[in-house]
């Protein structure tokens, strides 16, 4: 089973014979349903086999590999990445990081026989603020009892088994909470229940719901970890999650890139292809960098988490929060020039609404953006203090796309980066493309100093506005180092230098620097190749893979 | 009555949103919404609250005398449900072109139709051209003293209920500006066999809105039904959009205040971190700019509506201005407030009857419909060097600046010659800008207005100079338009709204010495900085203390149950 191969599973999206074409994913979703079909092919496919480790018999070895991969089922349907497997895999990962032999081996059975496993963090009176979790498990009679209620729980309804975020000790702090994993066929029918449907405007085919438990006897091997332990795991695991899952995302741009061109070219407009435009021709460029920008960030953090595991804290919640809103300006973008047809829900383009209304629930789906930012804030003090004063480069494996990669190890992942940061020490020495660069190392400069006296209160969840857009600023510049890394390592187009001065271009404007105008031929040179991917069916990220 | 004063009355008589027994509740619009129906109760509802009166003009039998009376009805409907605001108030949009156009008796005839309920729908655009309103192919051919309409339009707003359609078609084979002609279309008078409706097409938003189309089978129109001269029907549909385009503001204000007292309300009630999320600052300052953004867009609106009256012949550049800035802004604030909802912006039922989600899906329609965004920003650019010139010069209409942002003045009614389809004296807004800055100098140095306001004033001013220059520099290329025209035009539209924001504050500030939104220019300031962010972020030092002076005045509008503006205006809402 290659990822290929799921590629061409999936079919030609605009075959209407196709059982998983773009038609019948639009009727599914009208129907607040799940592609049956497709849920069908990736049982078959065993696509839960991506999410366990190799040593456990599954096929995950890497972190940019299984973004990549499942990146093919979000360019068809976000809804059908989601709702069949990523929250298997986000319910799984603390399990690998923290469970032990047996729970692992459960997990891992669970999920190879084709199973689901439901993430319980969710608590729709606390939202991000897990130190206010009321579920709770508390020891009598020698073991735990589990009383209160998660929500918004995606496939808890039909989850074999479901990991719970729970309290297990009433102080405050971070040692208060454990994870407990649960095997729903074995517990106690009169002990929980799954609680109605939350219904949403986006991936509407997704089954979330809630769950309840009552004074629910929890079996001793339930606890993941050791007790007290989630909040540390919870730091681990997501950097895992949360790197890999927008690199997932990035399907849906494509798509909607794809779509509005198909669009484009197609249209006649005042006596020409609306392609044809230079308007139009700039925000199909525009679409097409920003999710080349989207596609360097998450991969090189993907790849650090297995070359730089002591770094990827902030690396991760860079990428969770950057590339949702890189991928929702850009569709909006898109969707002025689609016109009224980015309204329509039938016809030839009404898949550009579903991805539409797809986006922003993906893009909040285990971390707003909020919580993103407020967990780089932490960190920008001791990162201005140490990593961007000298920063050592990384490791080159970390562009070189085809290099092996060591083994993923979670337990390595660092919970704070100590202020180290290689990532930016790409752009430190880049002595090419001068004007960009030097803009962008003087907006790390900048960045250092408004960074390194940051006062305590402005370094937490409570912290003004200010810290947040410091943390946005730090957030472009890891992208514009990685965009830089990817470039300096690769050939062919992303080896020249149109799309890269591109890309730094939209990085230095959304940083309110003054480059003056994108120098001529740029956004001809990335248009060509846009154009030239669309004709060949390639996809528009940075593997360039071949299209059903 | 005073506008908002008709507002509120209008909001009264709407009900009690949190009642569902009422037809315009928030459960019953969001259940006609999960239905795809068509919200034909509120619509009987608002006939019978007579409110068609105010889509004919008062010298026709209708009840319109000032725009900004149909700017403020629109803003209440869509306020509480943007299916129906556009449902029913697309009847204006219908019968504009015989306002601006028609003769009396067609403009008494239709005046008779409309205050009794008619429904009116205007038909342009066709499926394979889109806003290529000269590549339309419906035709109409004389036949005897009167035509015969062939061909089909789409996507049109209430084509399939309209009792009447005006409709653009082709009068000249060979087509061109000249080629085209309105016409209204009296649906009754034709046979069944000599048109069809289109079946209505599914939305992604105001999924109960009638949107079809109409076909023609060779239908007799008489001769009488030609609106205007024939081979006139792009000039005066253009002229009868700069009127409608310039409404189109109380959609996006309608929905933003419904959004934000959605936030608030969540804010408000929420705890995170051991506080209310409204005290968080992240959150309380997302709140505010929301707010700075709604009363920014609020301020253009209003010159520009009064406009309307007040500089007809300059409509074209402040209609173009509104249509494009105030829904691309509102989009954004909905955005960012979806924030602070979290997943309860996502909800279709679990929250506030899904409604954050429905006004997100809802408010997506207001930037493509009736001219979109690249229509917009190309009739500015058009009239780029237009605009340098007479900015260079000074021209300004100071009697219709003034009636325009005097709120309390009385407007002339609308002069229908004088609009036209370049401002060939360019904008007095704009063109104003310098004398406005003077003055709110002058009231610094006397203390009478905050020295950091002159200042940003100041700031605005020389962005302003400078972006005129690049106008100028601008060279004219009708077909290869520039990208970067177009973030000139996105600019000027900036400065057009920080000047018409300071404009506003100047000429009616003495008239709300006791009101904390107006009082030390509360409001200017935050829409200043807030506009200068976009413009110029260098030149922003801090935006924060501005800012946070909003909190006061959104946190009392909130509680008072007022709508979030600058002129105070009671909502029937109940607090939940």
């Amino acid at each position: 089973m290659t990822l290929e191969d799921l590629e061409l599973r999936l079919g030609d999206p605009l075959d209407p014979a196709n059982p998983l074409g773009q038609q019948e994913v639009l009727a599914a979703d009208e129907r607040g349903e799940l592609l049956a079909a497709g849920e069908r092919m990736l049982a078959d496919y065993g696509l839960n086999a991506e999410f366990v480790p190799t040593e456990l018999g599954g096929r995950l070895d890497r972190a940019d590999r299984l973004a990549h991969g499942l990146r093919a089922v979000f360019r068809r349907d976000a809804a059908l990445g989601i709702g069949y497997g990523v929250t298997s895999f986000i319910s799984a990962v603390p399990v690998w990081t923290s469970g032990d032999a047996e729970q692992r081996r459960w997990m891992a059975d669970l999920l190879l026989s084709g199973r689901r496993a439901a993430a319980g963090y969710t608590e729709l009176a606390h939202g991000a603020d897990f130190s206010r979790i009321e579920t709770a498990a508390v020891a009598r009679g020698g073991g735990l009892h589990l009383s209160g209620g998660k929500q918004l729980v995606n496939n808890v309804g039909r989850a074999e088994a479901v990991l719970l975020f729970a309290r297990t000790d009433d102080a405050p702090g971070s040692r208060s909470h454990s994870h407990l994993l649960l095997d729903l066929r074995q517990a106690p029918p009169d002990r929980f229940r799954i609680l109605p449907r939350f219904h949403t405007s986006g991936v509407r085919g997704c089954l979330l719901a809630g769950i309840e438990f009552q004074d629910c006897p929890v079996p001793a091997g339930a606890v993941v970890g050791e007790l007290g332990g989630a909040m540390e795991t919870v730091l681990r695991a997501f950097q895992v999650t949360r790197s890999v899952l927008p690199g997932m995302m990035i399907g849906v741009l494509d798509t909607q890139l794809r779509t509005v061109l198909r669009f484009a070219r197609k249209r006649q407009l005042y006596g020409r292809s609306v392609a044809d435009i230079p308007h139009a021709r700039s925000v199909l460029v525009g679409a097409f960098l920003d999710l080349l920008i989207c596609d360097s960030l998450a991969t090189v953090a993907a790849r650090a988490l297995h070359l730089h595991p002591e770094q990827t804290s902030v690396l991760a919640a860079a990428v969770k929060y950057l590339v949702p809103k890189l991928m929702q300006d850009a569709a909006q973008q898109l969707a002025t020039l689609l016109g009224a047809r980015s309204f329509l829900r039938d016809g030839p383009y009404g898949i550009f609404q579903k991805h539409a209304r797809d986006l922003p629930v993906v893009s909040l789906a285990h971390a707003s953006s909020a919580v993103c930012l407020a967990s780089i804030i932490a960190q920008l003090p001791r990162l201005a203090q140490r990593g961007w004063t000298a920063p050592v480069p990384p490791d080159p494996v970390l562009f070189r796309f085809a290099d092996p990669l060591p083994p993923l190890v979670i337990d390595r992942l660092g919970l704070t980066t100590r202020g180290e940061d290689s990532l930016m020490g790409v752009l430190a020495t880049e002595q090419e493309l001068p004007g960009l660069t030097a803009g962008l190392r003087k907006a790390l400069a900048d960045l250092r100093e408004r960074c390194v006296d940051l006062r305590p209160r402005e370094r937490t969840v409570v912290a003004g506005r200010p810290s947040f857009e410091l943390a946005e600023r730090y957030a472009f510049l890891a992208a514009a180092a990685a965009a830089v890394g990817v470039w300096r390592a690769q050939d062919g187009f992303l080896g020249d230098t149109p799309w890269i001065t591109g890309a730094l271009h939209r990085l230095a404007d959304r940083l309110g620097l003054d480059c003056g105008p994108m120098p001529d031929g740029v956004r001809e040179a990335v248009l060509a190749e846009l154009l030239d991917r669309h004709d060949r069916n390639l996809s528009f990220d940075l593997i360039r893979r071949r299209l059903a | 009555m005073p506008t908002p004063e008709l507002m509120a009355e209008l909001d009264e008589r709407l009900g009690d949103p949190h009642d569902p027994a009422t037809a315009l509740s928030y459960a019953r619009c969001a259940q006609l919404d999960a239905r795809d129906e068509f919200p034909a109760e509120a619509c009987r509802l608002l006939d019978g609250l007579g409110l068609p009166a105010y889509y004919a003009p008062a010298a026709h039998g209708g009840a319109l005398a000032r725009y900004e009376d149909l700017l403020g009805i629109i803003r209440i409907l869509a306020r509480r449900d943007f299916t129906v605001a556009l449902a029913h108030c697309k009847t204006y949009l219908g019968s504009v072109a015989v306002w601006m156009g028609g003769t009396a008796e067609q403009a008494a005839a239709l005046g008779r139709r409309v205050t009794g309920g008619a429904v009116v729908s205007l038909a342009l655009t066709e499926s394979a051209h889109g806003s290529d309103l000269l590549a339309g192919e419906l035709t109409a051919t004389v036949d005897g003293d009167g035509y015969r309409l062939d061909g089909e339009k789409w996507l049109i707003n209430n084509a399939t209920r309209a009792d009447l359609v005006c409709v653009l078609a082709r009068t000249d084979p060979a087509g061109g500006p000249r080629g085209f002609s309105l016409f209204l279309v009296d649906k009754r008078a034709l046979a069944a066999s000599e048109f069809s409706c289109l079946p209505r097409v599914r939305t992604h938003g105001v999924r109960g809105a009638d949107i079809s189309g109409v076909a023609f089978h060779g239908a007799p129109v008489p001769g009488a039904a030609l609106v205007g001269t024939l081979g006139g029907g792009l000039e005066l549909a253009m002229k009868s959009l700069q009127v409608t385009r310039a409404l189109v503001p109380g959609m996006s204000l309608g929905m933003a205040d419904h959004a934000l007292r959605l936030a608030v309300g969540f804010a408000f009630g929420h705890r995170m971190y051991e506080r209310r999320l409204a005290d968080l600052p992240h959150a309380a300052r997302t709140l505010a700019e929301a707010y700075a953004d709604l009363l920014t867009c609020e301020a253009v609106s209003l010159v520009t509506t009064r406009s309307i009256q007040a500089l007809p012949g300059e409509l074209s550049i402040g209609s173009a201005v509104v249509k494009y800035l105030v829904p691309t802004v509102i989009d954004q604030v909905v955005g960012r407030l979806g924030q602070v909802l979290g997943a309860r912006a996502l909800l279709t039922e679990a929250f506030e009857h899904g409604r954050f989600q429905k006004l997100e899906r809802d408010h997506r329609i207001v930037g493509i419909f009736d001219g979109n965004t690249v229509v917009n920003l190309g009739a500015l650019i058009n009239q780029f060097p237009i605009l340098a010139r007479s900015y260079r010069r000074g021209r300004v209409d100071a009697a219709g600046l003034d009636a325009a942002s005097t709120l309390d003045a009385a407007l002339k009614a609308l002069d229908r010659d004088r609009l036209s389809l370049l401002a060939r004296e360019g904008s007095s807004v704009l063109a104003g800008l310098a004398d406005s800055v003077a003055r709110l100098n002058a009231m610094a140095a006397a203390g009478r207005a905050p020295g950091a306001v002159a200042a940003l004033a100041d700031d605005v001013l020389a962005v302003t100079e400078r972006l005129h220059q690049q106008l100028a520099e601008h060279r004219p290329t009708p077909r290869d338009v520039p990208a970067s025209a177009f973030d000139l035009a996105q600019r000027y539209t900036l400065c057009y709204a920080a000047a018409a924001c300071v404009r506003l504050w100047l000429a009616n500030q003495e008239a709300f010495v006791a009101d904390p939104l107006w009082v030390d220019a509360t409001w200017l300031e935050a829409a200043l900085v807030r506009l200068l962010r976009r413009l110029d972020p260098a030149a922003v030092r801090d935006d924060g203390p501005a800012l946070d002076r909003l909190a006061g005045p959104l946190a009392d509008q909130y509680r008072d149950g007022s709508m979030f503006s600058l002129l105070p205006c009671r909502l029937s809402e109940k607090k939940t």
